[in-house]
């Protein structure tokens, strides 16, 4: 019988490259919604439609006392109002991207068109180049500090391919606030662990974005027959007599695993997606787009 | 395989061990190969299968256990022995066993015995007859040739016996034996002593058809012995011998036992390296010396290491002797009273018989005492005197009393540690300067040193010697101004000793001083006894029973059937199955008979030179074991241990419970489980000892009791009924009885409760005769029952018809002791008892309550004073008080009256109240119906 799932070689970065290009040109640009102030702010090439420090004219507002802003006396020479002169905030955003590079991560099944390892990193890619191109600025824990560049996803590209050898869980208490991550992965860690990993973040008020890469496969789980499972990162070996017969056990128990994580993001007004590899890596960058510009959807629960 | 004591029966067998590798390669493989996939989410999965999958594939111990299993059932068929022990050869035309039985052999006997039975056991599978003859047996006894069976069974009758070996007489037995035995092979196992004729006795055993020996050994004569036990002044002395060849010092511990063989006294006697002597003092006081029965060396389980102990070594006779009559109207002035006191305690004291010095000293003389006290005797008559002084010569102890016979009798050199000076000192009387002397500190030289001086002690007259040169030597104990009061001096063997006082308190007050018992204690302890003295006279001219023998083990035991009695004689006498060592004679005098005499000593015994060949074999216990049984045992064992891991991992124990029809499984058991603790308290109701918990529940408060009649309908009202005049009592009166009792009236304790009610129903089956019986033993104790028939209107018409509850109560009351009966007349306590009540209706009115007709109930004029004494035991009414005081929990009451009258129900509980206050209080109340009489006599 042949078997259902293998783990594939790691994805050329180049080759990912492209096609994360390919996948961010289908999304416009990525205005990241900046509503949070930090405290050294660096000059994005977009507006935010806020009020803010920057060149552009936005309002403006009547002045009322204690009102450190300057006077705009040709507004207010023109009735018995005095104004201020409110600008457009243009600043740059800082974004962290991280996909999963362990070794759960390349499994592929023959119901999937790529492997995981191989979507998870299209997506950062994609997400590198969107943001890149909207003039935010990038990241990769452990690997880059934040930097701003039309190329952004040439860089990371570049780095990621020279890089001996990553940590299979990034430090991430580096990370400031008012920050967003975008970190693609399988989750297939218990949720603790995984909860455990990214606490650091919430501590911090970063604001996440998960996206959980699944083979179909993982979810369904076809198996059938004696099988011997073998876990990619450990080692470790399973044997199940009758495979089928643990199906709806198992699925119970994946699912009651994403659920649990996902109720967490809501808790912490993040966003959790689950992109299966089956499908195309779009729909993830869609949704995760419309997550980090909708305004009030998550931001408001975060702040709660 | 000499590394490892195991030999194998079918040593090709064990090749099949080759197989293990392939059993192995079999098992890891049976399986089948399961499809192996990559499967990141191993560990959600590993959570569902942790419960739920059996492994791919037997766990390694599972494996080594049945391989372990193969191996096991593998070298179980090669047959392996565990302490394979070669075979003694017994080849010949028949094997010629000489075994020495003696008590040498008795430590180590189960060894022998051992031994000589696998010879015989090489024997009988050679097929050749067995001669077996033992060197302590009688000499007639037989000695074969036998068959293998019958060897074994006189070898397993044969005992050591507790006296030397005869070997020259059996080796000649068994080599005369031997003349039509060619080829025979000669087992001797001797117990390694050597004796008299040996080398004879082999050379003739030997010289005709040995063909081969095989000479048993004992790895080495470890054979401790008693040669010595002496009385001594201070201590018992002991002598013990070992066997030579033992380099190393040794210790044994001697214990000494009295004739009920307890422990009394033990020394420790250490031999020094290379010196086979040892010699050890029992240091005892003297009471207890005399007292030893035996002497025996701890964990010498032999007759040699025992020794018993006959008269001469025990307690001194002391012959008393004096010559003034004996005045029974005055003790305390006889001579010899304190004496007699003194030493009574640790001497046997003998008295002649004649007061005529010339019967009464041949015939003390003739009890060979150790020691004899002349109280005051003065001159003595020739004849006896020198058996005196011969017997003084020979080690007697003469202890003589001064006195005015004594003063009087002048000097005798021969039996008088002293020259005295005729007559006598006074000290301290109405004419004397001087007082009384004291007694100082006894010389450091006497017998007396150590004794604490008797400061008490006063004289005031005695005897006084001559002074001499040697005076001082001969001086025991002084006065204060040095003259001598006690003197003492070794005569030959024997001594002398002088107190220079009277025996009696008349020149002294030593007599009734305590250093009197010490001193005459410790001159006792100096002498010795003179002989044995026999007090059979005729026995002791023929021969002395035996009375208690030393078995072989060193136990004293009671005579053998081949003991003869023992003819003392002179010399040693010899040890034999006839005469074996112990005690001869009877309770009154013992002659003790032992084993080994003073001058033995343990020789080894050296093998002879033999021409024939010689195998020589170690005494030891068979310990071949067959291990074959054991393997398989082994095997079936790990065999279940594999079936029950193979249940295990089938989750066969750990699923079970979860499946439906398990459940009910388990629900049946514990509801089994709950029936039986159920069951249990049933059986605890039966149970009416004190201590029991309900009891004490039912005896700590009063409650009423109702008879659960086994209808509910009954039952609950009875119970309601009586909870409501509970609840009338304790709000009206005093009484706060506690819940009401249902009691079965065939189990339950009835006597903790003061009345019972009886509702009478007919519907409920009749009780039992044994449960009327219990209810007529409660009303003769006291109890009160009251009988309610409720059946007040349901009776018919007429004075015959009867309810069917009349008829019940009929048939109840026809079982029990019923005294005469009336209505309640109208001056009865219940009347009165709380409330004043005409009548006492229940849920009916009319009918009467009847009680015990007291006694004078005929006699209707002297009805006022009526006898108080006793309650009635029954009560019987048909008005149905239960109903009427039946309430519900709210306190509101369950049935109407009839009629209905609210008035009705309140006299019902009045009347309760009444009857409880009766049963309580008894005739308390009695007085009271007096009351008026009373006032009128007392003129109101």
């Amino acid at each position: 019988m042949a078997r259902i799932g293998e783990a594939q070689a790691p994805t050329a970065t180049r080759d990912a490259l492209a096609r994360g290009r390919l996948r961010a040109s289908l999304v416009p640009d990525l205005l990241v919604e900046a509503r949070r102030i930090v405290n050294t702010v660096i000059a994005g090439w977009h507006g935010r439609r806020k009020r803010g420090i920057g060149e552009n004219f936005w309002q403006f507002r009547p002045y009322v006392e204690g009102d450190s802003s300057r006077i705009d006396w040709r507004r207010s020479a023109r009735d018995d109002h005095t104004y201020v002169r409110d600008r457009e905030w243009e600043a740059a955003h800082t974004v962290w991207l991280w996909a999963d590079p362990s070794p759960s991560m390349l499994y592929k099944s023959t119901g999937a068109s790529v492997s995981k390892e191989s979507r998870a990193l299209v997506m950062a890619l994609a997400m590198a180049e969107l943001l890149s191109r909207s003039g935010e600025r990038i990241a990769w824990p452990g690997l880059t500090d934040p930097f701003t560049a039309r190329n952004g996803a040439e860089r990371i590209a570049a780095q990621l391919m020279h890089a001996a050898d990553l940590p299979a869980k990034p430090d991430l208490s580096g990370i400031r606030r008012f920050c967003d991550i975008v970190i693609v992965s399988d989750f297939l860690d218990p949720v603790e662990d995984t909860i455990a990993w990214l606490d650091v973040l919430a501590r911090h008020g970063v604001r996440a974005h998960l996206i959980e890469v699944a083979d179909p496969a993982e979810e369904s789980f076809p198996y059938a027959g004696r099988t011997e499972f073998t876990d990619p990162e450990t080692g470790d070996k399973l044997t199940a007599g009758r495979a089928e017969m643990l199906g709806e056990e198992y699925r119970l128990l994946y699912a009651a695993r994403r659920q649990e994580l996902a109720a967490w993001c809501k808790r912490l007004g993040w966003s959790f997606t689950v992109n299966h590899t089956d499908r195309l890596a779009s729909e993830a960058l869609v949704r995760i787009h419309m997550a980090m510009t909708a305004e009030g959807a998550f931001a408001g629960r975060a702040r709660a | 395989m000499s590394w490892l004591p195991l030999s194998f029966g079918a040593p090709m067998v064990l090749w099949g061990l080759l197989a293990l590798p392939v059993i192995w390669w079999l098992l890891r493989l049976t399986p089948p190969r399961p499809q192996t996939e990559v499967f990141p989410p191993l560990r959600i999965l590993a959570r569902v299968l942790r419960r739920e999958e059996t492994p791919q594939q037997s766990p390694w111990w599972l494996t080594l256990l049945r391989l372990l299993m193969a191996a096991l059932i593998v070298a179980a068929l090669a047959e392996p022995v565990f302490n394979p022990r070669e075979k003694l050869p017994a080849e010949g035309a028949a094997l010629a066993l000489v075994i020495d039985n003696d008590w040498a052999s008795a430590a180590d006997w189960g060894k022998r015995v051992a031994t000589a039975e696998r010879l015989i056991a090489d024997a009988n599978s050679n097929g050749v007859p067995v001669l077996i003859a033992f060197t302590a047996e009688k000499p007639n006894a037989e000695i074969g040739p036998f068959d293998a069976a019958a060897a074994l069974n006189r070898l397993r009758a044969a005992k050591p016996r507790p006296i030397p070996t005869d070997r020259p007489a059996v080796y000649a037995r068994v080599a005369s034996a031997l003349e039509s035995l060619p080829g025979t092979s000669v087992a001797v196992l001797a117990d390694g002593l050597a004796a008299q004729g040996d080398e004879a006795a082999f050379n003739t055993l030997l010289s005709k058809n040995a063909a081969r020996v095989v000479w048993a050994v004992s790895d080495r004569l470890s054979l401790t012995g008693l040669t010595g036990a002496d009385n001594q002044v201070d201590g018992f002395a002991l002598t013990a011998i070992r066997a030579p060849g033992d380099p190393a010092p040794a210790q044994v511990t001697a214990g000494a036992f009295d004739d009920k063989g307890r422990r009394i006294a033990d020394a420790t006697l250490t031999f020094a390296p290379g010196i086979t002597t040892a010699t050890a003092t029992m240091a005892v006081p003297f009471e207890l010396r005399n007292d030893f029965a035996y002497i025996a060396l701890d964990g010498e389980r032999q007759a040699g290491a025992v020794r018993v102990l006959d008269e001469s070594s025990k307690r001194r006779r002391v012959g008393l002797l004096s010559q003034a009559e004996a005045d029974q109207a005055q003790p305390l002035l006889s001579p010899l009273y304190y004496i007699r006191r003194a030493l009574q305690p640790f001497a046997d004291l003998v008295e002649p018989s004649s007061v005529d010095l010339a019967d009464a000293i041949p015939q003390l003389l003739d009890q060979k005492p150790a020691m004899i006290v002349m109280a005051d005797v003065g001159t003595i008559p020739e004849q006896a005197r020198e058996r005196l002084v011969d017997w003084v010569d020979k080690g007697g102890t003469l202890v003589r009393f001064a006195g005015s016979r004594l003063a009087a009798a002048g000097n005798d050199d021969d039996l008088l540690p002293v020259r005295l000076r005729t007559g006598e000192r006074s000290l301290g009387g109405a004419l004397s300067w001087t007082a009384p002397q004291p007694v100082t500190e006894f010389p450091k030289t006497g017998p007396f040193a150590d004794l604490a001086p008797p400061t008490e002690v006063t004289v005031t007259r005695q005897v006084l010697a001559e002074p001499t040169p040697d005076i001082v030597e001969r001086t025991w104990a002084t006065l204060a101004d040095g003259t001598p009061l006690v003197t003492g001096m070794k005569k030959d063997k024997g001594t002398l000793v002088l107190f220079h006082v009277t025996p009696e308190a008349t020149w002294s007050n030593l007599p009734i001083s305590g250093s009197f018992v010490e001193m005459l204690r410790r001159i006792v302890q100096l002498s010795r006894n003179q002989g044995a003295a026999v007090a059979n006279a005729e026995a002791a001219a023929t021969s002395l029973a035996p009375y208690r023998m030393i078995a072989a083990d060193g136990t004293l035991v009671p005579p053998t059937p081949d003991a003869r009695p023992l003819v003392p004689g002179a010399g040693p006498l010899p040890v034999t199955l006839e005469n074996p060592p112990g005690l001869y004679g009877s309770e009154t005098g013992v002659f003790a008979h032992n084993l080994l005499g003073g001058d033995s000593a343990f020789t080894p015994l050296a093998r002879p030179e033999i021409t024939v060949p010689v195998t020589t074999v170690q005494y030891a216990f068979d310990e071949q074991r067959n291990l074959k049984g054991p393997l398989v045992t082994a095997t079936l064992v790990l065999m279940v241990l594999d079936t029950l891991a193979v249940f295990w991992m089938g989750g066969l124990l750990s699923r079970r419970p979860r499946r439906p029809g398990a459940a009910a499984t388990a629900a049946v058991l514990l509801i089994a489980l709950g029936a039986l603790i159920g069951h249990a308290d049933v059986a605890r109701a039966d149970d009416a000892k004190p201590g029991d918990t309900e009891a004490i529940g039912d005896i700590s408060k009063t409650r009423i009791a109702y008879v659960l009649t086994g209808e509910p309908g009954v039952d609950s009202i009875s119970r309601a009924g009586l909870e409501g005049l509970t609840r009338f009592l304790i709000e009206k009166t005093a009484l706060e009885p506690g819940a009401p009792a249902g009691v079965d009236i065939s189990k339950d304790e009835l006597s903790f409760y003061p009345l019972i009610y009886w509702p009478i129903d007919p519907a409920a089956p009749m009780p039992s005769e044994a449960a009327i019986a219990r209810i007529d033993a409660y009303m003769q104790q006291g109890g009160t029952v009251l009988f309610d028939t409720r059946d007040q209107f349901a009776n018919g018409i007429g004075a015959d018809s009867t309810s069917p509850a009349t008829e019940r109560l009929r048939d109840i009351l026809g079982n029990l002791n019923v005294p005469p009966l009336e209505p309640v007349p109208s001056d009865h306590v219940l009347t009165k008892s709380f409330y004043i009540l005409p009548e006492f209706p229940g849920r009916f009115a009319g009918s009467p309550l009847w009680v015990e007709a007291s006694l004078e109930a005929s006699n209707t004029e002297h009805r006022p004073v009526r006898t108080g004494d006793g309650v009635s035991p029954i009560m019987i009414t048909a008005n149905d008080f239960a109903g009427a005081w039946a309430v519900d929990e709210n306190g509101d009451p369950l049935l109407p009256t009839v009629p209905s009258d609210p008035m009705q129900r309140i006299y019902a509980l009045r009347a309760g109240v009444n009857i409880m206050m009766y049963m309580l209080t008894g005739n308390y109340k009695s007085d009271q119906v007096h009351v008026p009489v009373l006032l009128e006599r007392l003129g109101q």
